[in-house]
């Protein structure tokens, strides 16, 4: 069946065989898009997490038929080198990463908890980040978050002043 | 002469019946005290079969007293602390619904239902007895402001509620437990128990 | 051609090479011939102290380093980047020799079929340190070939030549590295040239961003999961949820006619399905039906059993002084760890696409040589027609230290003629996985009228480690005597104790043990340092004072004693409770590098919270101290992981749980708040930094717990004893 939605700003329509195929293997597999990540297809570790309508979710347990005539932002879309999202850019100053793979779901998920908290406390993000990492590199993220709303404050204060 | 008077006592006598008969009870309203117990008897168990169904732990799981959903058949906290939230549907941006969907997802072992969420605090059911949680369902201030009516329409209808007969399976790819009754016969009892009366017993 | 009197070889190839002829030295002296008891011994005591220097094949040319026409330069690494920021080391490495910017170093992995092929494996905290000089002597004679053949197309002398950034620059002309490789086809290689010092480094010892950082942040397709190839299948393994089954027959008709189901492959040891997506290759493989031949049910009950001190076989893997006498009154403790899961967020998975008689892999694995054995033996295949192409790993901690599934991909794709990618589920992570052993340690010290130990004696039992990852066969074991990895953190670090002896019991467990980040250091140290703790307090001694006092004047020593006085004086180390708050102190040496932590704890809903951990490491020259540090919050949150929430069980005869969540693990909220580290140096070569500050955390959390509540735990995970 054929299933229509927004990718990244960018409208596509799938044809797919199964409609209850996890949303996670539709946009690794058929869109070629691999930043959203397989880690154990149960909801649980959280790296398959991007927005669907600006909000988190994680992928692997959503069904592409629910995603008809949605918006789907990735990693990908969250910003690019050069037009960095906030996040990605406290990420970069932090030096978050270490092997990498948990990242764009814990990304993305920091994203979407700005959207909805753009100063968060150290107790909002202990409830809204629940993505597992296994290199440990939360100490970091944590720092990354809290800047990461500082320079969300300053581009949406900038992009205010523009209007 | 004498046939007159006998049609006179026959008329009057049937229109006395007639009075009598209008005056005196129906069938129906005789109180035949071996009736009588068996009706409550019915009332009481379809109060036994809805409660059974919503004391079942998987529904105690979203009807907890706390603020934290619990999960399976032993009733565990949910996992990463995920909690009730403002509004029962958990935090601001990770939410019932960045994972749980509008149906059960058969690959992930996630259950989903429209509207998943927790019932609010007003209906916590965990640790209370029978006859708590019968007075909670009754209440209007806090069972959403539900009427008789409304609540059986919320009860026999809503997909929440349902979906505790379709609970799909787990991350281990079991099918999930099933209350002690079925969809059907829950339904039937709630209709009924409501039709008379929403009778709890006193015991 | 070696031409002698000059010194030097020529090469003629394509490409431009160098050769590498760096010598091989193995972890422990193959080859030499063994003695009894003594020689073990101190052959056992070199692995703790000896870094392992890279080792390799020299017999074939191997690509290094590739100059571009854009006058970059590609760095062939046989090390795999798995976050421990080794692609990063190196290409700093590389640039100060090649007098390049660091930018202008692209850091690659190098395939297979690059010739450049490490043969020992990615793991043991020894990439940097074993390529330290091996890097930056290929790195500098790269240069001055570079500049030979520059002055030779300017027509100077090689004297008159300076280089900076990779522009070769003389009085008239310059010309960059490109340019003065362009149409040599002869390359001279000269003697290994004198290396830079230390004050020319212009990288070296910088904190520069890691070199996959954007990659990582922008979600570029790096992981072996990412991995493709053109008309790709989707492939999956049918595996036994019991321990120990072997696969007996497979009923496949019903998975056959299954949507997008392309072939069933049945083979003597495994049943394989391949389909045209993973969603349906993962719903045939649940319709197959395996009958398996299992053993015995086991249980976590069975296994600690085996776990006991007194079980296997033991060794003396070192002794100090004079006897122990069984009659003496030692205080006694015995400790407990449980297995281990690696649990690392991309599971194991690999790409294969064999076309007639050579096969290429994509995978993140850490052993691209045993991998490429395995396959070319299984296939019947030249190995040189077996290209094996590593990718970012998501994650290894010695999970990837034996990726056999490549020979079942390979297999798979063999029968469909297509490429094949096929990955474990999450439950098959969890149920195959090569876990941390369970251990069990009993240690009995004595101390002297001054309130110093005068014995110590560390008895523990283990699974293998080392021995059972077909990185080192078991045949080593029964030579040593000891499993070298699991007897890491097993050293008695208090030297200076009269009598000390430490022995390692070896059982074999029904399955798979190996390599776990530190491998036995996690739960020898948690043992030992919580030990000398209880010891410091039995005596009324400050556990930092107690423990400087019976250390040894070794280097090591010396290196261990400073770190202990950095934490401890970072940290204001006190046994004091202020504010509900307590610190534990620990210190550990492995791989030759000396750690000390203090960790911060309270008690918060009956809870073990950790507020802050203080970590000093020398690691020895810090290539890079940025991601030191990194590796250091890394090893202390997955260390307070392990030691705080994490344990597998077996339930008839499964190992169990199979998901994140059942299996808890650190998450945010858990994580420290502040992590301090410090680093020393201690030696002017860099060292082991991947594994060795994984070493205190457990005792340092334990040490503060019993100090606020009085309660010694000795078992992990630890569990405060429920309060009302």
């Amino acid at each position: 069946m054929k299933i229509s939605f927004t990718v990244n700003g960018e409208s596509m329509t799938v044809d797919i065989a199964d409609e209850n195929t996890p949303l996670l293997w539709v946009i690794r597999d058929t869109l070629n898009l691999k930043g959203t990540k397989f880690g154990c297809g149960k909801a649980a570790c959280g790296a398959c997490t991007l927005h669907v309508d600006d909000e988190a979710v994680r992928s692997c347990s959503y069904a592409v038929k629910f995603a008809e005539g949605k918006n789907i932002t990735t990693i990908e879309g969250l910003g690019e080198r050069e037009n960095p999202h906030p996040v990605q850019q406290a990420w970069i100053e932090e030096i978050v990463p270490q092997c990498g793979y948990c990242q764009p779901g814990f990304m993305m998920a920091t994203a979407a908890l700005l959207n909805k908290v753009p100063t968060p406390t150290d107790e909002d993000i202990d409830k809204n980040i629940i993505n597992v990492c296994r290199c440990g590199t939360y100490y970091r993220m944590r720092k990354a978050i809290h800047k990461a709303a500082e320079l969300h404050a300053h581009r949406v204060m900038n992009e205010s002043k523009e209007l | 002469m004498k046939l007159k008077l006998i049609y006179i006592f026959v008329t009057l006598s049937v229109l006395g019946l007639l009075f009598a008969l209008a005056n005196t009870l129906k069938i129906s309203d005789y109180e035949v005290t071996g009736n009588k117990s068996v009706k409550v008897q019915d009332t009481n168990e379809d109060y036994t079969k809805i409660m059974d169904v919503l004391t079942h732990q998987r529904c105690v799981n979203c009807h907890p007293s706390d603020h934290i959903p619990k999960q399976g058949d032993e009733s565990h906290p949910h996992y990463f602390d995920v909690a009730r939230g403002e509004d029962d549907h958990g935090f601001e941006a990770t939410s019932c619904n960045t994972c749980h969907q509008s149906e059960n997802n058969l690959n992930s072992g996630v259950p989903g239902a429209p509207h998943w969420a927790l019932a609010p605090a007003s209906m916590a059911w965990e640790g209370l007895t029978r006859a708590e949680i019968a007075e909670r369902l009754l209440d209007k201030s806090t069972n959403g402001n539900r009427s008789h009516e409304e609540l059986v329409k919320h009860m026999t209808e809503d997909d929440l509620v349902l979906w505790a007969w379709e609970p799909g399976v787990d991350a281990a790819g079991e099918q999930r437990a099933l209350p002690p009754v079925s969809k059907d016969d829950f339904k039937i009892a709630i209709e009924n128990w409501f039709a008379n009366g929403a009778v709890v017993p006193s015991k | 051609m070696v031409d002698k009197d000059k010194g030097s070889k020529k090469v003629s190839r394509r490409k431009f090479l160098v050769r590498g002829g760096l010598g091989t030295i193995g972890i422990v002296a193959i080859g030499a011939y063994i003695f009894r008891n003594p020689i073990r011994r101190q052959i056992l005591g070199m692995v703790n102290s000896i870094e392992a220097p890279y080792t390799d094949n020299t017999d074939k040319p191997m690509v290094w380093f590739e100059v571009t026409t854009d006058n970059d330069i590609i760095l062939y690494s046989p090390k795999m980047e798995m976050g421990q920021g080794t692609f990063t080391g190196i290409a700093q490495m590389a640039a100060d020799e090649l007098s390049v910017s660091v930018s202008q170093i692209k850091v690659v992995h190098a395939a297979s079929s690059t010739g450049n092929v490490d043969s020992f494996a990615t793991g043991g905290s020894t990439s940097i340190s074993g390529l330290w000089n091996p890097l930056r002597e290929l790195a500098a004679m790269l240069r001055v070939m570079l500049l030979k053949e520059a002055a030779v197309k300017m027509n100077v002398g090689v004297d008159e030549l300076t280089v900076e950034d990779g522009v070769i620059s003389g009085i008239k002309k310059t010309l960059t590295y490109a340019q003065a490789a362009e149409g040599v086809e002869n390359w001279e290689v000269p003697y290994v040239p004198a290396l830079k010092n230390k004050k020319d480094y212009k990288y070296i010892g910088q904190p520069i961003p890691r070199v996959d950082l954007d990659a990582k942040v922008y979600g570029d397709p790096i992981f072996g999961m990412d991995a493709d190839m053109p008309d790709m299948l989707y492939g999956s393994v049918v595996r036994p949820s019991k321990i120990g089954s072997t696969f007996v027959s497979a009923d496949i008709t019903v998975a056959e006619n299954m949507a997008g189901v392309v072939k069933i492959i049945v083979e003597d040891d495994f049943v394989g399905v391949v389909a045209n997506s993973m969603i349906e290759a993962e719903h045939a493989k649940d319709a197959i039906t395996v009958t398996w031949e299992s053993h015995e049910n086991l249980d976590t009950a069975t296994i600690t059993k085996m776990m006991t001190v007194g079980n296997g076989n033991s060794t003396t893997i070192q002794k100090n002084g004079g006897a122990f006498n069984e009659d003496d009154d030692f205080e006694t403790l015995e400790f407990r760890s449980p297995i281990g899961a690696h649990a690392q967020i991309e599971p194991n998975g690999v790409v294969a696409s064999v076309e007639g008689d050579s096969v290429t892999i994509k995978i993140s694995t850490q052993v691209v040589g045993i991998t490429r054995k395995e396959v070319a033996k299984r296939l019947d295949l030249n190995i040189e027609k077996v290209n094996i192409v590593p990718t970012y790993l998501g994650g290894g901690f010695g999970r990837r230290l034996h990726t056999p599934y490549a020979v079942q991909a390979a297999v798979m794709s063999k029968a469909v003629g297509k490429p094949v990618k096929y990955f474990f589920s999450r439950k098959e992570e969890f149920q195959h996985d090569m876990f941390r052993p369970p251990t069990h340690h009993i240690i009995k010290g004595k101390l002297n009228n001054d309130g110093y130990l005068n014995t110590l004696e560390h008895e523990f039992v283990s699974g293998d480690v080392a021995t059972d990852s077909a990185l080192l066969s078991n045949a080593l074991t029964n030579f040593l005597g000891a499993d070298v990895g699991a007897i890491r953190g097993g050293f008695i670090q208090y030297t200076a104790i009269p009598n000390f002896r430490a022995v390692y019991w070896h059982v074999i467990l029904p399955f798979a043990t190996s390599w776990w980040r530190s491998l036995g250091l996690l739960a020898n140290t948690f043992a030992m340092e919580s030990f000398i703790d209880e010891m410091a307090i039995k005596a009324m001694k400050n556990s930092v004072e107690f423990r400087l006092r019976q250390i040894g004047e070794e280097p090591i020593d010396i290196r261990l004693k400073n770190v202990i006085k950095a934490a401890a004086e970072k940290a204001n180390y006190t046994e004091e409770i202020v504010d509900g708050r307590a610190m534990g102190f620990a210190a550990s040496i492995d791989a030759n590098t000396p750690c000390a932590q203090v960790a911060e704890v309270s008690i918060v809903d009956n809870e073990i919270k950790v507020h802050k951990v203080t970590v000093a490491l020398d690691p020895g020259l810090a290539v890079n101290p940025d991601q030191i540090r990194a590796q250091c919050e890394g090893c202390v949150i997955m260390g307070m992981s392990a030691v705080l929430y994490e344990q597998m069980f077996v339930d008839d005869g499964e190992l169990t749980p199979t998901i994140y969540g059942p299996y808890q693990m650190a998450l945010m909220k858990n994580a420290p708040k502040e992590i301090d580290v410090l680093l020393l140096q201690g030696k002017d070569t860099p060292g082991a930094v991947g594994e060795p500050p994984l070493g205190p955390i457990g005792a340092a959390i334990a040490n503060a717990v019993r100090r606020l509540t009085g309660e010694r735990l000795t078992q992990l995970p630890l569990k405060l004893s429920a309060r009302s």
